[in-house]
């Protein structure tokens, strides 16, 4: 295997044993919230067998998230440079800490609220929560994936709890199709993700994304055949594809409506607000990690540093790293012998000047290989914008088709399943100027990537929000369909307001953060001069008026049938009635007071260029 | 800084809140709130009360905590001489106290520099707070008494009604008020009295305007940011409409609101043009500096433009002279200097590229031909913000508000004329003057001449005691403008300030007696002395302070002190600037002017015989509730002015740069001598206006007091100047004809065309759209549309049903979509590819 290679021979097997133990008990400091639940989830489990039911699952779930979440908290306190930990297969930076505050944050809010609107029963609640955090847990690494393979079993740690969590109102048909339609569709999307996968390593030579970058880079560089880059295209649409699936992006939407009407409100929220905005964070992660280089390489983990360079400071570089990284999947040795040149490259600028010496005779052999990070960067210019054209074009068509569709809705679940369809096309559209834009401004992307950490934050409390009145209306009326609304502002004003706002906020009017958010996500868009996709994204904001408000019009226009059940839904006087509230003033709150969150997430988008 | 001071910030907050607080109080609470709302008046009271206490102990901390400077009486020979000038900047920065600057909250939109609500806090600041809340509660005790009538029904005499029939038109209620705040006074509906109109009593309504009304003022004064000011500016404006509106079924009255509406969006018209000015040159409209949110500190509009490395030298500032630059200028700078970076200017300042760009810059300014580069752009600012404030402080040509305005409840036209709305202008000018290049002082003292004088003429002839006051109102603030406009900084804030004092107690004063003989006609008062004393004497102290009366270079009343300032500025001006000299000259006619109406005014009203009986017999001393607001506000209108206290306040809070003067004009040849200068002028600017005042204080004596000369031969012998000055110089006629007739015209002859032509046009093509619509509904739509959408829906139908049945076959299907999608996209991509190359 790798080991065989000269430079690696050199090291002593123990050393590097002991430079992996340094580097996995640093990063593990630095993963402490992701192992937070991973303890809660094996408590959750004991107390399955332990406890019985004697103690509520949720406690124990909302416990360790919470903890979780501190943890997390902590971390965004202290300034840590971006680090890739577990020898590069992760990175440590502000932006997975912001979206690591999101999921965790999400995941308090939505345990939270599944325990008042009582979908999983004391009996299913260990298990329940055993899967949601299981992909929280995948979510999270989502967030801070650093190479190929992590964004593979990221997205497959955050879907198949999920597939699970769909089925599970076992009593209803429909869940279970929900269920099976998602886990096959999830498959399916999977697997031509790992084939996308093993095309762009086996071309590039690594599943490290900053390594990869740079032979991308130099792969671009030296005019490649048609046939490399119809590889490449193909490897990089692929997987896309995966992540498509995940954002439920169009044409691989289809999964969506059937899987939000079929599982119940409460998970609907789940894959709508926690998924996607994981899906988003690995969407930047990936777009950015091939497009884009950093201006300060990624520093290892403060004990590793001096653990590995004190066994041979020649060898401490991301590729070294990467190397023991893509091992198990055995792509490094072929790609060694097929690219001699490259190999040696490495991605930031130190390394390169130490390698120097070695790298004369290759220099001379290839004179188009970039070396500076300029350089890189220009080569990476076709990259950049092939991904952020296909961005912005799924991101086009899936709005739209998702705002049309919405249209003939009459269940309040399947017009949310749309309606979040047509914001992943909304929230795409800042990742795809971000693309256009890294070229050319660091403040222009981080901007663009920061609007779509915001508009993923305001996503939280508008969603989360619309699906618990839905969950809590469920469990009053017996009933998801829109008709079903009808007068309720008579029958329980407090919640239809509430509820008013929401929609409103979906929809995008100021004063609300929906509209912040909106803006923001446009803006990018424009300072990178694409005023069609501006344009479409705006007409979606009209189209997007009539269902939303449609709702809006039935809850507070329509008279009330006379046999409707009463509503007993307090908003002041009972819990559900605070945790609607807890959603909906956000919403007011950020709609005026919005540059708080806005510069924590640009600054957290600027960490990572 | 002081430890103390650090209070000051929150204090003059919470004075700024009280008055909001009660607002929103009286709105949702008012009728409710004892019999008839009488309690909203007591919480309005106590909230201005509350506000005043907290203003004055952010005074009494601000004075314990700061050093008062010194006013020099150097008596120099003659005009300071260059030594003189190089070393004022050094001394004026001893006296200075630095601004306290923050922001509440800040709105940046991505991309673009921050709006925000923020303060700026300077001793103007807090002594316009200590007046403006003392002289508001003293007109809200006073109301207390003064609008005891509409607790219960009133019968509005001046409004005649024709019949019953009209009686639906005046229920209307346009603010949409009536319902909530009287029904629950049991009256429900207006109802007609006799000829008459009788309606609820509204006094809950009035207070909660007085407050809206203090807070919107002490809003404008705190304002760190020009967005802020021009906010609190309108609300400002939108009050006073309200209130001079008060008695809205008086066709007057609505009138009076009306024009006092639209004159002074003319003004602000003016005034967006001058905000728009700035903010797209200079990227800011916060006037201190003030960190952002990143933590950077951001140049606010006074540093950019007197910056401190210029010695705060008024200069073109750098984004006037980018956004002025020849393209190919623009160019190379933005080669050195990056594109669009002069917005964050501190960060570009340190740098060394900014130097050089600096150097680039100050060749321009130096180089003859572009001298003038971007200078126009300040001009138009600094005339754009003065536009707003020749509306809203009523000068000439946009003054002819004012005088209708007294058509509101007496205690609102004090407050109007005193405290708020107009000294807002005057406060606006004194906030900016760092910002005005010499030519457009120049203008501000020219317009503040004309108006003076104008107003001062017209006040000669009018018989209305309110309307005398008025324009007494105008020419004052005539005065303070022409006293800024000549660089007299500390003289005009100064008299702004005793003015405040001396002319709310005259306009209480007058509506002691217009409460006592229920008219505003002094032709029908006379001989009240003896009847209401207190009000007599107290509103002589009043009259003596606004003709600026005291014993020579010794002692006087407020007036005395901040108009022998004004004047004393006027000669050093005129010393300077030969040509302009008629500008102290309007000033001393205008003093003696002055003395001569207030004193005809007090005259007819309080001595010689009564003119009608009834009203003499009827009338009375008013209550205590209204008399002690006089003698509060006699009190500060006598020593406003003693110990120099005001003037060496305000020494502190003097723009940074304007103690040398403000420079000379580029454009046209006008010099602003330093205000330091006018000390030597100060004796014979005392004698001159003691000259001038006793002139006219003896004029109005012989004819008024003494009656050795008939009133009305003197005006038969000057009967054309008497008319003149009788119809207030034809300006109501003049723009009539100019502006309201041509509005008039226009505005029948497009309602005509409308009528006529479109109307017509639009029921022609209606009815070609009916009938299209017919066509459509059946051909286009029923067939087309619905079809193709029936048949998409019945698509999307069956493949949801499709769906929905769980088969394996189907599934399988489903499924490769997956593929299907995929290899479409990739088809998509390489055709675009394809033509990509």
């Amino acid at each position: 295997m790798g080991l065989k290679d000269e430079r690696h021979a050199v090291r002593p097997f123990a050393q590097q044993i002991e430079g992996l133990q340094a580097d996995t008990f640093q990063s593990a400091l630095l993963f402490a919230p992701e192992l937070a639940i991973c303890m809660t989830i094996v408590g959750l489990l004991l107390v399955r067998i332990l406890a019985g039911r004697r103690v509520a699952g949720a406690a124990v779930a909302l416990v360790g998230s919470a903890v979780g979440l501190g943890l997390a908290i902590q971390q965004c306190c202290s300034t840590m440079p971006r680090t890739e930990i577990f020898t590069g297969m992760l990175v440590y930076d502000e932006l997975t800490v912001f979206f690591r505050i999101f999921l965790l944050a999400f995941s308090v809010l939505f345990i939270l609220f599944t325990w008042r609107s009582g979908i999983p029963d004391r009996e299913d609640s260990p298990d329940i929560y055993t899967l949601a955090l299981g992909a929280t847990l995948g979510m999270c690494l989502m967030a801070s994936a650093n190479h190929l393979l992590i964004v593979f079993l990221a997205v497959e740690m955050a879907s198949v709890p999920s597939y699970a969590l769909a089925g599970m109102l076992k009593g209803r048909r429909q869940s279970s199709e929900a269920a099976l339609k998602f886990s096959i569709y999830g498959a399916g999307t999977a697997g031509i993700m790992l084939y996308g996968i093993s095309l762009l390593s086996g071309v590039l030579g690594s599943a490290h994304l900053p390594t990869a970058a740079v032979r991308l880079a130099e792969e671009l560089a030296m005019s490649p055949s048609g046939e490399t880059l119809a590889v490449l295209s193909l490897g990089g649409l692929m997987v896309m594809v995966g992540l498509a699936f995940k954002l439920s992006a169009f044409p691989f939407h289809f999964w969506a409506p059937d899987v939000f009407e079929g599982a119940a409100a409460e998970i609907g929220g789940f894959l709508s607000v926690a998924s996607k905005g994981a899906a988003l964070a690995l969407l930047v992660r990936v777009a950015l990690g091939f497009g884009y280089l950093p201006q300060q390489p990624a520093a290892m983990p403060p004990g590793v540093t001096v653990a590995l360079s004190s066994a041979e400071p020649a060898s401490e570089s991301p590729v070294e790293r990467s190397r023991i990284a893509a091992l198990p999947a055995g792509f490094a040795v072929q790609t060694d012998e097929k690219l001699p040149a490259a190999t040696e490259k490495a991605p930031g600028e130190s390394p390169l000047e130490q390698h120097a010496g070695a790298d004369k005779s290759h220099a001379a052999a290839a004179r188009t290989v970039p070396k500076t990070r300029a350089e890189r960067m220009a080569a990476l210019a076709p990259a950049r914008s092939f991904m952020g054209y296909l961005i912005g074009f799924l991101a086009a068509i899936t709005a739209t088709f998702g705002n049309l569709a919405a249209y003939g809705q009459t269940n309040i679940k399947r017009l949310l399943a749309y309606s979040t369809i047509a914001h992943a096309g909304i929230m795409m559209m800042p990742v795809a100027a971000a693309m256009l834009l890294a070229g050319e401004s660091a403040t222009g992307t981080a901007q663009a990537v920061g609007a779509v950490g915001f508009y993923v934050v305001m996503y939280l409390f508008m969603n989360l929000g619309a699906f618990a009145i839905v969950a809590f209306l469920r469990n009053e009326l017996r009933s998801e369909e829109i008709a079903d609304y009808a007068g309720l502002i008579h029958r329980a004003p407090g919640v239809a307001l509430c509820f008013s706002v929401i929609l409103i906020s979906l929809l995008g009017l100021p004063p609300l953060s929906g509209f912040v958010a909106k803006v923001v996500a446009f803006l990018p868009l424009a300072d990178a001069g694409w005023i069609t996709l501006l344009l479409i994204g705006c007409v979606n904001g009209f189209l997007s008026l009539f269902y939303y408000l449609r709702v809006v019009k039935v809850m507070c226009m329509d008279p009330a049938p006379d046999d409707a059940p009463p509503v007993r839904f307090p908003l002041l006087t009972s819990v559900n009635g605070w945790l609607v509230l807890v959603l909906t003033v956000p919403l007011l709150w950020f709609g005026v007071l919005w540059s708080g969150v806005w510069d924590w997430a640009v600054a957290a988008a600027r960490s990572i260029l | 800084m002081d430890g103390a001071i650090a209070y000051v910030p929150a204090l003059l907050t919470l004075a700024w809140l009280l008055p909001l607080a009660s607002f929103v109080a009286v709105v949702f609470l008012g009728p409710k709130m004892g019999k008839e709302g009488i309690v909203g008046g007591y919480v309005a009271t106590g909230a201005i009360a509350g506000s005043a206490v907290a203003s004055w102990v952010a005074l009494v901390l601000w004075v314990s905590s700061t050093t008062l400077p010194i006013i020099e009486h150097h008596v120099a020979d003659h005009a300071p001489s260059a030594a003189d000038e190089a070393a004022a900047p050094a001394a004026e920065e001893s006296g200075r106290v630095k601004p306290l600057v923050g922001r509440w909250y800040s709105l940046s939109p991505p991309g673009l520099p921050a709006l925000g609500l923020g303060y700026y806090i300077d001793s103007l600041t807090v002594l316009m707070f200590a007046m403006v809340t003392l002289c508001a509660t003293c007109i809200h005790v006073y109301s207390l008494g003064y609008m005891h009538e509409e607790l219960h029904d009133v019968v509005d005499h001046e409004v005649q009604l024709s019949g019953k029939s009209s009686h639906g038109g005046h229920g209307h209620d346009e603010l949409g008020h009536e319902a909530q705040g009287h029904d629950a006074g049991g009256h429900g509906h207006d109802a007609v009295h006799g000829n008459h109109l009788r309606r609820p009593g509204r006094f809950a309504r009035f207070f909660q305007f007085l407050s809206l009304f203090s807070f919107s003022m002490l809003g404008l004064v705190i304002a760190g940011d020009m967005l802020m000011v021009f906010v609190f500016w309108e609300l400002v404006g939108i009050c006073s409409y309200f209130l001079i509106g008060f008695y809205r079924e008086r066709k007057s009255a609505s009138n009076a609101a009306n024009k006092a509406f639209i004159v002074n969006r003319i003004g602000d018209f003016g005034f967006l043009i001058g905000l728009t000015a700035l903010w797209g040159s200079l990227g800011t409209l916060t006037l201190g500096d003030v960190k952002d949110a990143d933590g950077a500190l951001r140049r606010g509009i006074f540093s950019q433009v007197r910056a401190p490395e210029d010695g705060h030298k008024l200069l073109v500032p750098m984004g006037m002279i980018m956004a002025d630059v020849p393209d190919k200028e623009r160019e190379k700078l933005a080669s050195v200097y990056g594109d669009h970076a002069w917005l964050d200017s501190e960060e570009a300042r340190a740098t060394s590229t900014m130097a050089q760009v600096r150097a680039e810059a100050e060749q321009w300014r130096t180089d003859p031909e572009k001298k003038t580069l971007g200078y126009w752009l300040l001009v138009v600012a600094g005339i754009g913000v003065f536009c707003g404030c020749v509306g809203k402080s009523a000068q000439f040509p946009l003054h002819v508000w004012l005088p209708d305005a007294m058509e509101g409840p007496t205690p609102v036209s004090a407050l109007v004329h005193s405290a708020t709305m107009v000294a807002a202008g005057v406060y606006l000018v004194g906030r900016f003057f760092p910002v005005f290049t010499p030519e457009v002082l120049l203008v501000i003292a020219i317009t503040g001449c004309i108006t003076l004088f104008l107003a001062a003429t017209i006040a000669i002839t009018a018989t209305d005691i309110k309307r005398v006051l008025a324009y007494s109102t105008v020419s004052q603030l005539g005065y303070m403008m022409l006293a800024l406009g000549m660089g007299g900084w500390a003289a005009g804030m100064f008299h702004l300030i005793t003015h405040a004092f001396f002319k709310s107690l005259l306009f209480l004063c007058s509506g002691s007696v217009i409460h006592a003989c229920h008219t505003n006609d002094m032709t029908k008062m006379g001989g009240l002395l003896k009847k209401m004393p207190i009000t007599a004497y107290t509103m002589l102290v009043g009259c003596l302070a606004i003709a600026g009366a005291g014993i020579p270079l010794v002692i006087g009343f407020s007036g005395y002190y901040s108009k022998d300032a004004i004047l004393a500025q006027g000669m050093n001006f005129a010393h300077e600037n030969g040509v302009y000299s008629f500008l102290l000259y309007a000033a001393a006619v205008g003093a003696a002017i002055t003395a001569f109406y207030m004193f005809r005014l007090w005259y007819l009203t309080f001595v010689g015989p009564p003119r009608v009986k009834e009203i003499h017999e009827h009338a009375h001393e008013s209550p205590p509730v209204i008399w002690w607001p006089l003698v509060v506000l006699a009190f500060f209108a006598v020593t406003a002015g003693w110990f120099e206290f005001i003037p060496r306040l305000l020494e502190q809070a003097r723009p940074l740069g304007t103690a040398g003067g403000a420079g000379e004009g580029v454009w046209w040849a006008v010099k602003h001598p330093a205000e330091s200068g006018a000390y030597s002028f100060h004796a014979a600017a005392t004698m001159a206006a003691f000259g001038t005042a006793l002139a006219g204080f003896l004029l109005a004596t012989v004819l008024y007091g003494w009656r050795m000369l008939s009133a009305e031969d003197v005006r038969r012998q000057f009967a054309p100047i008497y008319r003149l000055l009788w119809n207030k110089w034809w300006f109501d006629e003049l723009y009539d004809a100019l502006f309201v007739r041509p509005v008039h015209v226009v505005s029948r002859l497009a309602s005509g065309i409308d009528k006529r032509a479109i109307d017509g046009a639009i029921d022609r093509t209606a009815e070609g759209v009916k009938r299209a619509a017919f066509f459509d509904d059946q051909i286009i739509d029923r067939l087309f549309v619905d079809g193709l959408v029936n048949l998409t829906a019945q698509w999307l139908y069956s493949i949801a049903a499709w769906l929905r049945v769980v088969q394996t076959g189907k599934v399988r299907q489903y499924v490769l979509f997956i593929v299907v999608g995929t290899v479409a996209l990739f088809v998509l991509i390489s055709i675009w590819a394809g033509s990509g190359k």
